[in-house]
C-alpha cells in the first residue's frame, strides 16, 4: 500500500500537527515546579489597605504579612506572641507598657519604626478625620484613652476602663498594625491603595481584579521568618471556578465546600485541611410579634425542629452541631448546654397550651444559597407535622443584609442568620444586647441581666470569672427560646501536599507568613 | 442636497444613540435606589452600626437626591470622570479602562469565530439543502443554539484546563506577552462563540436559500454560471445583509453575554467588573461600566446600520434621494 499524499492533505496535515504542537505543550501556569512561590486563591479582590478602614479578611491577611503589630497572633492558634515590641507589660487594667524592638524600618525610606507611629496608628481610630468622621474599625479602641510616647521606641497605652478583649480584637488584629506616619501624611487617600509596612513581606503588585503579590521584605528584622519568596494572590469569586483551578494545577491553596473534601482528596498531590470555625448560624422568631411574642410557641418550635436532619440534610453531616452561641475553642463555651432534642408531642402540647391547636401560618426570611435553602426547606417540613405552615423569602445577600438597617428586621417573623465570630467571646455576645435591637439583633429580645452580663464580661479581666459571665449569658439565651443553634460551622481548604497552609482558627484570617513547606 | 440628506440621516441617528444613553443611565440610576442594600454595609460588614452606616454613605454621596446624582454625574461625564469606586477611591474610568480591552478582545474573538465557522457551514448547507450536510448542520446548529454558554464553558474546562492542561483556567493572560493573552482566550471565545456559531449558520442559509430561489440566479443558472461561483459571487452579497443587521446587535449581545463567560472564567473583563459592583452595591462602578456597555452597545449598532446602509444599494439609494430616515 503506498500513500501518496496530494499538495492540499500536506497543507492540511502541517497546519493540524502544528496546531496540536502548539496547544498540546502544558501551559505554564500548569508547571507548578517552582516551590519559593505558591499561588492563594482569595475569595474577593483587595479593596481597602488601610487598617483603620479595612473592608474584610481579605485585605487583613495582606496587611498582617505587610505590616507589624506590637503583638500578632501565633500560627494556628487564638494566642499572640510580640511583634514589633520587644516587650509588653499590662501594668494595670488600664495601662499597658510597651518597649519596640529597635530597626525596624519602614519600607519606601519613610523611615524607622517608633513609638510616635504607634500613637498616631492607634489614636486615629479614636480622632475623627479632617471631615469629622469615624474610621470604620473605631469600635475595637473604644476603650482607648490615650497614647502616651515615654521614650523614641517606649510608650504606655491609656485605656478609659478594663479591656481584656484588646488584645484578640484590637491589638493582635487587623486595628493594631502600626502604620507609618509620614507614609499617612505623603500618601493621603491613596493610603487606601498602597500598602507601606515594616513587616516580614511587601507588597509588590496590586494589579485590581487580577493578583496581588506579596514578595519577602529582605530589610524586615522582625522576629517572624517568612518562608516563601513570593506569595501570589488571586481573586476568584466563583467556588466552582476555584476548584477547578485547584484541579488545574493553577493555585495552591483554595477554601472548598467541605462537602467537595472527598473528591479534592482523591487528587494525587492534593491535601485537605478541615478548621471547625467559630461562626454561629443560627434561626429564630422576632418575639415581639405574635404568635412568637409567647414563650411557649418559642418552646414548642424548638421541640418541633429536627437539627440533625438540618446537619445531615443540608451539612452532609459533616458540620459540629452548635448549642450554645460559643465555640467549643472559645473561652465561655458551654460545654453542659442542654440539647434540645426534637419531641412533637411536647411541641403539639405546647402549642394547644398556648391557643394554636390546629398551627399558624408564618414566613422564615433567608439569605439565597442553596445551603440556607435547603436548612429553610427542612424547617418547613418539621413545622408542618405540628400545623405551622411556613413561606420561605429568599433574599438576595446585600438585601438581605439590608434588614439590619433603620429598624427595617422589625417586620421579620423568622430568621435564619449566620455571624461570623471573633476570638472575644464578647463579640458574640454584643449583638444580642438590648442596644442591638432594631440593628442586629433581629430576634428583638430584650434581657436586662444579660446587658450587664455582656457590659461584666467586656471589662472583667480574670478569665476564669469571665468564663462564668459568658456561661451565664448563654444561659439567659436558651431560656428566651428565641434562639436555636444550628452549627457553628466547618472549614475545609484544599493545597498541594508539599504546603502547609497558615490558617487560624476562624478559618477566615490567614498568615502568609505561617505557609510553610509540609515537612511530610 | 444629497450629502445633506445623509447628515440629517446621521445626526437624527447619533441624537438617538445620545439620549438612549443618558436615558439608560438614569434609568439605572433610579433602579439602583429602589434596590435594598448599600455599600456602606458590605464596607463595613454586616454588622455594622447605624451611625456608620450613614457617616458612609454621605461620604460616598449616596444621601443626597437621585436628581442631584444625575447632575453630579453627567457633570463629572463632561470631564470624563466617571466617578470614584466607594472603596479604595480609584477612578472608574480607570477600572473600566483596564477591564475594557479584555471585553472586547473577547467579544472581538468570539465574532470572529462564530462568523468564521458559522458562514462555511451555511454556504454548505445552502449549497446542498435537505441533504447530508444541511441536516448534519441544522442538527449542530440547533445543538450550539441551545446549549447555554455557561455550560460549554464548564465542559471545555473540565477537558481542556483539567484533563489536558492544554489551556489555563484563570485570567486574561500576562500583561504584554499576547501570546500569552490569546492562550487564555481560546476557552472563552470558544465558550461564547458557540451558540453564534449556529446562529449565524442558520440565519445566514435561510437568506442564502431566498437569494438563491429569485429569478435572476434562475438566469444566471441558464445561463451556466456554476453553483459555487452564483453562490460566492452572486448570492452572499445580497445574502450577508440581514446577517449584518444581526451581527450588529449581537456584538451587543456578546459584551452582555461575556458576563458568564468572564466570571466562570475569572477574567478580568468589563462584565465581571459590572457583576462584582453590582454583588458589593459599588454604585459609581455599576454605573460607569453600564455607561461605557450601554455607549459600545449603541455605537455598534450605530456602526452595523450605517454599513448596511452603505452596502445595500436600495438603501444608499434612498438615503442619498433625500428619502431619509
Amino acid at each position: 500500500m503506498t500513500f501518496n499524499p496530494t499538495r492540499r492533505q500536506v497543507l492540511v496535515g502541517g497546519a493540524s500537527l502544528a496546531t496540536i504542537v502548539a496547544l498540546g505543550g502544558v501551559h505554564p501556569a500548569f508547571a507548578g515546579a517552582d516551590r519559593t512561590k505558591i499561588t492563594v486563591r482569595v475569595e474577593k479582590d483587595l479593596s481597602n489597605l488601610d487598617p483603620a478602614n479595612r473592608s474584610g479578611p481579605i485585605d487583613l491577611n495582606v496587611i498582617w504579612s505587610v505590616q507589624q503589630g506590637l503583638i500578632s497572633f501565633k500560627p494556628g492558634s487564638t494566642e499572640w506572641e510580640l511583634d514589633a515590641a520587644e516587650e509588653l507589660e499590662q501594668v494595670s487594667d488600664t495601662e499597658i507598657r510597651f518597649k519596640l524592638r529597635s530597626g525596624l524600618a519602614f519600607t519606601g525610606g519613610y523611615g524607622d519604626l517608633t513609638a510616635e507611629d504607634v500613637k498616631f496608628s492607634f489614636e486615629r481610630f479614636i480622632t475623627p478625620d479632617a471631615e469629622g468622621k469615624p474610621v470604620t474599625y473605631a469600635k475595637d479602641w473604644s476603650a482607648l484613652d490615650r497614647v502616651e510616647v515615654t521614650a523614641p521606641l517606649e510608650g504606655r497605652i491609656i485605656l478609659k476602663n478594663p479591656a481584656p478583649a484588646l488584645y484578640t480584637i484590637a491589638l493582635a488584629d487587623g486595628s493594631g498594625r502600626i502604620v507609618s506616619k509620614k507614609a499617612f501624611e505623603a500618601l493621603g487617600k491613596d493610603i487606601a491603595t498602597k500598602l507601606v509596612g515594616s513587616g516580614p513581606y511587601v507588597l509588590k503588585e496590586w494589579t485590581p481584579r487580577e493578583q496581588f503579590v506579596l514578595e519577602i521584605n529582605p530589610d524586615y528584622k522582625g522576629p517572624i521568618k517568612a518562608h516563601f519568596h513570593q506569595i501570589v494572590g488571586k481573586p476568584i469569586g466563583e467556588q466552582k471556578t476555584a476548584e477547578i483551578a485547584f484541579k488545574s494545577g493553577e493555585i495552591d491553596f483554595t477554601a472548598i465546600d467541605p462537602e467537595n473534601g472527598k473528591s479534592m482528596a482523591a487528587l494525587p498531590d492534593a491535601s485537605i485541611t478541615e478548621i471547625p470555625a467559630i461562626d454561629y448560624v443560627w434561626f429564630g422568631p422576632n418575639i415581639e410579634k405574635a404568635p412568637f411574642d409567647d414563650i411557649r410557641v418559642r418552646q414548642a418550635i424548638r421541640y418541633a425542629v429536627d437539627i440533625d436532619a438540618i446537619l445531615q440534610g443540608a451539612y452532609s453531616g459533616l458540620y459540629p452541631r452548635a448549642n450554645a452561641l460559643l465555640a467549643p475553642s472559645l473561652l465561655g463555651y458551654w460545654k453542659d448546654a442542654p440539647v434540645h432534642a426534637r419531641d412533637l408531642d411536647k411541641a403539639q402540647a405546647l402549642l394547644r397550651e398556648a391557643g394554636h391547636a390546629d398551627g399558624f401560618k408564618t414566613k422564615l426570611t433567608i439569605e439565597a444559597n442553596a445551603r440556607y435553602e435547603a436548612i429553610a426547606q427542612i424547617i418547613q417540613a418539621n413545622f408542618a407535622e405540628v400545623g405551622i405552615e411556613v413561606e420561605i423569602e429568599a433574599l438576595e445577600s446585600a438585601a438581605y443584609w439590608a434588614l439590619g438597617e433603620n429598624d427595617a428586621s422589625k417586620d421579620l417573623e423568622l430568621s435564619l442568620i449566620k455571624f461570623n465570630g471573633k476570638f472575644d467571646p464578647g463579640f458574640q455576645t454584643q449583638w444580642f444586647t438590648s442596644a442591638q435591637v432594631g440593628q442586629w439583633n433581629w430576634q428583638r429580645w430584650k434581657n436586662a441581666d444579660f446587658d450587664a452580663l455582656h457590659e461584666k464580661g467586656g471589662v472583667t479581666v480574670d478569665p476564669a470569672e469571665r468564663e462564668k459571665i459568658y456561661i451565664e449569658a448563654q444561659k439567659l439565651l436558651d431560656e428566651s427560646a428565641a434562639f436555636i443553634w444550628i452549627t457553628h460551622n466547618l472549614n475545609a481548604f484544599a493545597s498541594r501536599k508539599w504546603l502547609k497552609p497558615g490558617v487560624l482558627p476562624n478559618g477566615n484570617n490567614w498568615l502568609y507568613t505561617a505557609f510553610t513547606q509540609a515537612t511530610a | 442636497m444629497r450629502s445633506a440628506s445623509l447628515q440629517i440621516h446621521l445626526g437624527f441617528k447619533l441624537a438617538t444613540a445620545a439620549l438612549a444613553v443618558a436615558g439608560s443611565v438614569v434609568l439605572l440610576m433610579a433602579l439602583t435606589r429602589l434596590i435594598p442594600g448599600d455599600p456602606a454595609t458590605v464596607i463595613l460588614g454586616s454588622r455594622a452600626t447605624p451611625e456608620a452606616v450613614a457617616t458612609l454613605n454621605a461620604r460616598i454621596g449616596l444621601d443626597k437626591p437621585l436628581i442631584e446624582r444625575v447632575f453630579t454625574f453627567f457633570g463629572r461625564l463632561a470631564s470624563g470622570d466617571l466617578g470614584e469606586d466607594v472603596f479604595n477611591g480609584r477612578p472608574v474610568l480607570s477600572l473600566v479602562l483596564n477591564a475594557l480591552p479584555n471585553t472586547a478582545a473577547l467579544a472581538v474573538a468570539s465574532m470572529l469565530c462564530a462568523v468564521a465557522l458559522g458562514l462555511p457551514l451555511a454556504l454548505f448547507s445552502a449549497r446542498w439543502p435537505g441533504g447530508k450536510t444541511d441536516r448534519m448542520v441544522a442538527f449542530l446548529s440547533v445543538g450550539f443554539i441551545s446549549t447555554p454558554s455557561f455550560v460549554v464553558s464548564v465542559f471545555l474546562l473540565m477537558v481542556f484546563s483539567v484533563h489536558l492542561r492544554w489551556f489555563p483556567v484563570l485570567g486574561a493572560g500576562e500583561s504584554g506577552n499576547l501570546g500569552d493573552q490569546i492562550w487564555h482566550l481560546v476557552l472563552p471565545t470558544a465558550a461564547l462563540a458557540a451558540g453564534w456559531v449556529g446562529y449565524i449558520a442558520r440565519l445566514l442559509r435561510s437568506s442564502l436559500l431566498e437569494v438563491l430561489g429569485e429569478n435572476h440566479v434562475r438566469t444566471l443558472r441558464a445561463y451556466g454560471v456554476s453553483q459555487t461561483k452564483i453562490m460566492m459571487k452572486y448570492a452572499l452579497k445580497p445574502a450577508i445583509l440581514p446577517t449584518l443587521a444581526v451581527l450588529g446587535m449581537g456584538f451587543g449581545e456578546l459584551l452582555g453575554g461575556a458576563v458568564f463567560a468572564e466570571v466562570i472564567f475569572n477574567r478580568p473583563g468589563l462584565g465581571s467588573l459590572i457583576y462584582d459592583a453590582i454583588r458589593t452595591r459599588n454604585y459609581p462602578v455599576v454605573q460607569g461600566g453600564v455607561f461605557v456597555i450601554v455607549m459600545l452597545y449603541v455605537l455598534t449598532n450605530l456602526i452595523a446600520d450605517l454599513s448596511q446602509s452603505l452596502i445595500d444599494p436600495r438603501e444608499r439609494a434612498r438615503l442619498t434621494s433625500g428619502q431619509g430616515h
